[in-house]
């Protein structure tokens, strides 16, 4: 008995080895990519690459901040505000529509819907392109925004399931007491449904500021450009000066980490939902 | 009836928004698409009506050949690795408290990260001066420019990205397993890798279906990586299709071209997802 329980806590120790090793493996890349945005150039040229910083300097982020990056981030935050909101509001009415409501042609568009989850967006990116030129509107917020803004199959699709889960007596009881549909989205449906509306929530925001093939051709332009665009053109511009360079993928990576770390719980669940539905 | 009326019409009022979304945005543009792959443009003059010339000319095109034999060796490189990887992880992860979630967020953390500034991170690790993996090794190594390492290069940047969120979904399969039929594998003697072989992988064939099915379709249409790596050099070893299509419609100037190879894109995608369906299906019969 002793020995079996000796040998679990020996099994324990080292799987909790190789996992802390593993997870130093995960974020050396990204821990180092910060250090180095933090270094003198000085320090960068004439030091080894792993040596830690010293003095730690922001002269870095105020150059990247100035050299445009400033309005990029700015550009990045009001589009992915602008397309979250957008996604979740359309989906919800649209999800409820699906989950709540029967219709002519439920089934069929149910159909549709799904079948344009598996379209890649390389796929549309050029009649993409082809329509907002000949609309004359690259290079402007309204080709970031509008593609994504009205809402996304996937975020209709999650969302209906969880309708569907809601006891109809609840919303047949605010039926009887008067509420129409809107009445019942915002005061029954919404409110039942928070756990999934912060994981799609989480999902957007990640995918968003992430984004980068669309923006890339849609908005390449300094005034347009989004966080991702600018980092790709950085590199370019700032040839091997990898201190400059690595402040700049710190800005792009730093604030969804900061974002994840207050909301874990949702974006662990996130993950969890998305591969079990 | 008039009631009934009204209740159709409130259905597509709040269908509405979303109806403009799918249409102006999915569905149109894949009309287009087809369309466009019959024209010849430049994407300045007019277009050109010519029939299958594109079709004939990508089909033919060993440039593009090439990139599809680049992408399948990409992806052949990377899928298994990261899902053998991750379904480790999580086998030693699962059932871990308080340490556990911790960990957990720490192999979450590539998963949030723009795949263009991790590109760009791992070209300054990669850089032959300067760059971490030389000042790791002592010796200066060329890896993204040369023939042979570039594309493990990139496989490897992958796979660091997402070994941690396949495993994250490992996990939640894991814990759906109900304890009872973890304990009877307990009683009946299951340890260590033959509880992992015979009661947990036949257990987590959903999860492996999902991980496996998403794995290849990213995988497939890796863009925002190698632009920052590579931009798919050198001389094209890491010349990715998506990498193809965007240079093509873009660099090239011949979107009817791109637009062929977006409609290749699409049905390798489809065809691998209706094999992978009908693979799993056969054999996830049973329930727990």
């Amino acid at each position: 008995m002793s020995t079996e329980l000796r040998g679990g806590a020996v099994r324990s120790g080292i799987a909790y080895l190789v996992l802390i090793a593993g997870a130093l493996l995960t974020v050396a890349p990204l821990v180092s990519s910060a250090a180095t945005a933090v270094k003198t150039p000085g320090q960068f040229a004439n030091e080894s690459a792993l040596t830690p910083p010293h003095p730690v300097t922001l002269g870095n982020f105020r150059t990247v901040l100035d050299q445009g990056l400033g309005r990029a981030v700015a550009v990045t935050a009001l589009m992915t505000v602008c397309i979250t909101c957008g996604q979740l509001l359309i989906s919800i009415l649209a999800a409820y529509a699906f989950a709540r409501t029967s219709f002519p042609g439920r089934e069929t568009l149910f159909w549709v819907y799904l079948g344009t989850m598996m379209v890649p967006s390389a796929v549309t990116l050029i009649p993409l392109y082809l329509m907002f030129a000949k609309l004359g509107w690259l290079n402007t917020f309204w080709a970031l925004a509008l593609p994504f803004l009205f809402g996304s199959p996937y975020a209709i699709f999650l969302l209906r399931q969880y309708f569907r889960a809601i006891p109809g007596e609840l919303i047949d009881a605010a039926r009887m007491d008067g509420a129409n549909t809107l009445d019942i989205l915002v005061h029954v449906v919404v409110p039942m449904s928070r756990p999934i509306l912060a994981t799609l929530t989480v999902i957007t925001v990640v995918s968003q500021w992430n984004s980068f093939m669309w923006p890339l051709v849609a908005a390449s332009g300094a005034k347009w450009q989004v966080l991702t665009v600018a980092t790709a053109n950085m590199q370019t511009r700032y040839n091997s000066q990898w201190p400059l360079i690595m402040a700049t993928t710190t800005l792009a990576i730093a604030p969804l980490v900061v974002l994840f770390v207050v909301s874990q719980r949702q974006v662990l669940r996130s993950i969890a939902w998305t591969g079990l539905k | 009836m008039d009631r009934t009326v009204r209740r159709i019409a409130t259905s597509y009022a709040l269908l509405l928004p979303s109806l403009i979304g799918v249409g102006c945005f999915l569905l149109l543009p894949i009309a287009v698409v087809l369309w466009l792959s019959l024209h010849s443009w430049n994407l300045l003059g007019p277009m050109k009506f010519t029939g299958l010339d594109n079709w004939r000319a990508v089909l033919g095109d060993r440039q593009f050949g090439h990139s599809l034999v680049v992408t399948v060796v990409l992806t052949a490189m990377v899928v298994p690795v990261q899902t053998a990887l991750g379904f480790g992880v999580a086998a030693l992860l699962a059932g871990r408290g308080r340490g556990g979630t911790v960990l957990r967020v720490v192999y979450a953390l590539p998963w949030m990260c723009a795949p263009v500034a991790v590109g760009v991170v791992w070209q300054w690790i990669f850089a032959p001066t300067g760059g971490a993996l030389s000042a790791l090794l002592g010796r200066r190594i060329e890896w993204l420019s040369s023939p042979v390492l570039a594309l493990p290069g990139v496989a490897a940047v992958l796979i660091w990205m997402n070994v941690g969120y396949v495993a994250l979904f490992f996990v939640a399969g894991i814990r759906a397993i109900p304890g009872e039929v973890l304990d009877a594998g307990a009683l009946d003697g299951a340890t260590g890798w033959r509880r992992t072989r015979w009661l947990l992988l036949p257990l987590l064939r959903p999860t492996m279906f999902f991980v496996l099915a998403t794995g290849v379709l990213t995988a497939f249409q890796t863009f925002d990586t190698v632009y920052a790596l590579t931009r798919g050099g050198p001389d094209h070893h890491t010349d990715v299709v998506a990498m193809r299509l965007y240079s093509e419609a873009f660099d090239a100037a011949r979107p009817g071209r791109a637009a062929v190879m977006a409609v290749v894109v699409f049905a390798v995608m489809f065809v691998i997802t209706f094999a992978q369906h009908r693979y799993f299906r056969d054999r996830t019969s049973y329930e727990y």
